[in-house]
């Protein structure tokens, strides 16, 4: 009875695929600690108190890339928007190292010129991105404005950047400050900004060209005239464009006499509303929110193999 | 020369023609999701033919000596059980599970070995290692290998093994190199909502397929200017 092919063959196979079962977890389980891998216990701590974003804004790799960054080669504990000052505080005091006073970096647009303001366009049916309509010359006549279709849109993670009239517009209630709008955008004229008050006073223009070719594309953009940086102390002309010292801006500097004589609408305060502005438009009152129905809208969710 | 000849026509066969992607369409998932930027995708291509060579090795061995109907350690057990020799024990029905088994076991040793002593390599792909050790691109070429090794006029060897694995893994990183050259220029391009991330891909895919197609009889025209230069 016990010659029969078939037992043979089940107890053959049953005794092959247990032993090799048995080596097999032998082998592994003496691996696993004859070339074990110290994980530095601080690496963990840190990838444990960073937010988990994976945003890149740290400009490494990820979250765990950053966090390896920190310990092995010393990188600043104050680079991760989204955690903000609280997450540098927990990364200081993992490291033992003092934080020093971190600004919240914002996104700003130096454009102001919606799609009527910018002139000499013309009708482009090419890819809807900026960076393709960017390699199209003469789509509209300024080459350093806003193309206004959305690449910093669908770059952002936080819904914080939209186009309005053919203009980006950063919602400062939303912005934490990843930089993956400015990363993205072709025309690089999103940067960043520290905001030291809730609103910033920027230059709201990118155009280097001189005055009768500005005025040429745009109604609105900056024709270089130096008015405002000879009225104030922290505007300086880099080529035909005025610049904002940030490092030595303060809460209380004052830029309404160079406001005043700009000929242009070239300067703007940007940020959160001001009392004012809350104040002027108290009395409206907001549409109700739709909220969208799950059950019945098709989402975003991407399917994934 | 005829072992030569017919090596390279297997690996020119599995890299081109059969292509294991786009001729058979294993491996889809590492082709479709680590497809998005040329680096990583070359890296995955490299881990890709790491795996499938160390996996050729280990099956060919294994159905030598323990899967195949006239291998030794099944004999032997059923002629000291004193069986009737007109009979043998098969135990090819445990390929798969054995496959996946020493497969996956052996790739986490290989691991484990490239962390400890090739960071570097590590970094560069032993995150993907995890990911493929059961891939069935890799099981598919275990397979195939089982399936020539029972061929009654010309059983394969390891050599032609290994050939059929490098030449697969090869294939392997010029099918998703490609891909991930393609799809970093449709990230540019304004794709249809409903066809946008996977659907794209997969259209794009069928598309290189057809035009592999066009490999078809490279291996013929290759065997003949081997034996022209050798002659």
């Amino acid at each position: 009875m016990l010659t029969s092919v078939t037992t043979v063959t089940m107890i053959t196979a049953a005794l092959v695929l247990g032993l090799l079962a048995v080596a097999m977890g032998c082998v592994l389980g003496w691996a696993n600690r004859a070339f074990h891998v110290e994980v530095d216990a601080k690496v963990e701590a840190i990838a444990e108190a960073l937010p988990g974003a994976n945003c890149g804004g740290c400009g490494f790799v990820g979250c765990s890339d950053y966090a390896e960054a920190i310990v092995g080669s010393s990188a600043d504990v104050t680079l991760c928007a989204p955690g903000g000052d609280a997450c540098s505080q927990r990364l200081a005091q993992i490291m033992g190292v003092e934080v020093t006073e971190s600004l919240p970096y914002r996104a700003v647009v130096h454009c102001a010129a919606d799609e009527n303001q910018r002139l000499q366009r013309v009708p482009y049916d090419g890819e809807p991105t900026c960076i393709a309509a960017n390699l199209v010359a003469g789509v509209q006549g300024c080459v350093y404005g806003c193309l206004g279709l959305g690449d910093c849109t669908r770059a952002c993670k936080y819904d914080a950047i939209h186009t309005r009239s053919g203009l980006s517009v950063v919602d400062y209630e939303k912005c934490i400050g990843c930089k993956a709008c400015a990363a993205v955008c072709p025309r690089n004229i999103i940067t960043m900004v520290p905001f030291k008050v809730d609103r910033m006073l920027v230059v709201a223009c990118s155009n280097q060209d001189k005055g009768p070719q500005v005025k040429a594309v745009c109604e609105i953009g900056c024709i270089g005239c130096t008015a405002c940086s000879r009225k104030a102390e922290l505007m300086t002309m880099e080529g035909n464009l005025p610049v904002i010292d940030y490092d030595r801006y303060e809460s209380d500097a004052d830029f309404t006499v160079a406001r005043q004589k700009c000929p242009r609408a070239s300067m703007l305060y940007v940020g959160k509303p001001s009392a004012q502005d809350m104040a002027a438009v108290a009395d409206e009152t907001l549409p109700d929110r739709v909220v969208a129905d799950f059950k019945t809208t098709v989402d975003e969710t991407e399917w994934r193999g | 020369m005829d072992t030569l000849i017919s090596l390279v026509q297997i690996g020119i066969g599995a890299a081109l023609i059969n292509n294991f992607v786009l001729h058979y369409f294993v491996g889809i998932c590492p082709f479709l999701g680590v497809s998005r930027r040329v680096d990583t995708a070359a890296g995955m291509g490299f881990a890709v033919t790491f795996v499938i060579s160390v996996a050729a090795l280990l099956s060919w061995t294994f159905t030598y000596f323990i899967l195949r109907p006239e291998a030794p350690l099944p004999t032997w057990v059923w002629n000291a059980v004193g069986g009737n020799p007109q009979q043998t024990v098969d135990l090819s029905v445990l390929s798969y599970i054995m496959y996946i088994f020493v497969i996956a076991s052996s790739v986490q040793f290989v691991e484990m070995v490239v962390r400890k002593f090739f960071p570097h390599l590590y970094k560069s792909f032993g995150v993907f290692l995890p990911l493929i050790t059961t891939n069935c691109a890799i099981l598919f070429a275990c397979l195939e290998i089982m399936k020539r090794m029972q061929d009654p006029t010309s059983p394969w060897m390891l050599h032609e093994a290994l050939a059929l694995a490098l030449g697969g893994g090869v294939g392997f990183t010029i099918a998703i190199t490609l891909m991930a050259g393609i799809r970093e220029e449709l990230d540019m391009c304004d794709v249809p909502k409903p066809l946008a991330g996977a659907g794209i891909g997969l259209i794009t895919a069928g598309i290189m397929a057809m035009a592999f197609m066009g490999f078809t009889g490279v291996d013929k025209g290759i065997e003949n200017a081997i034996s022209l230069f050798l002659k």
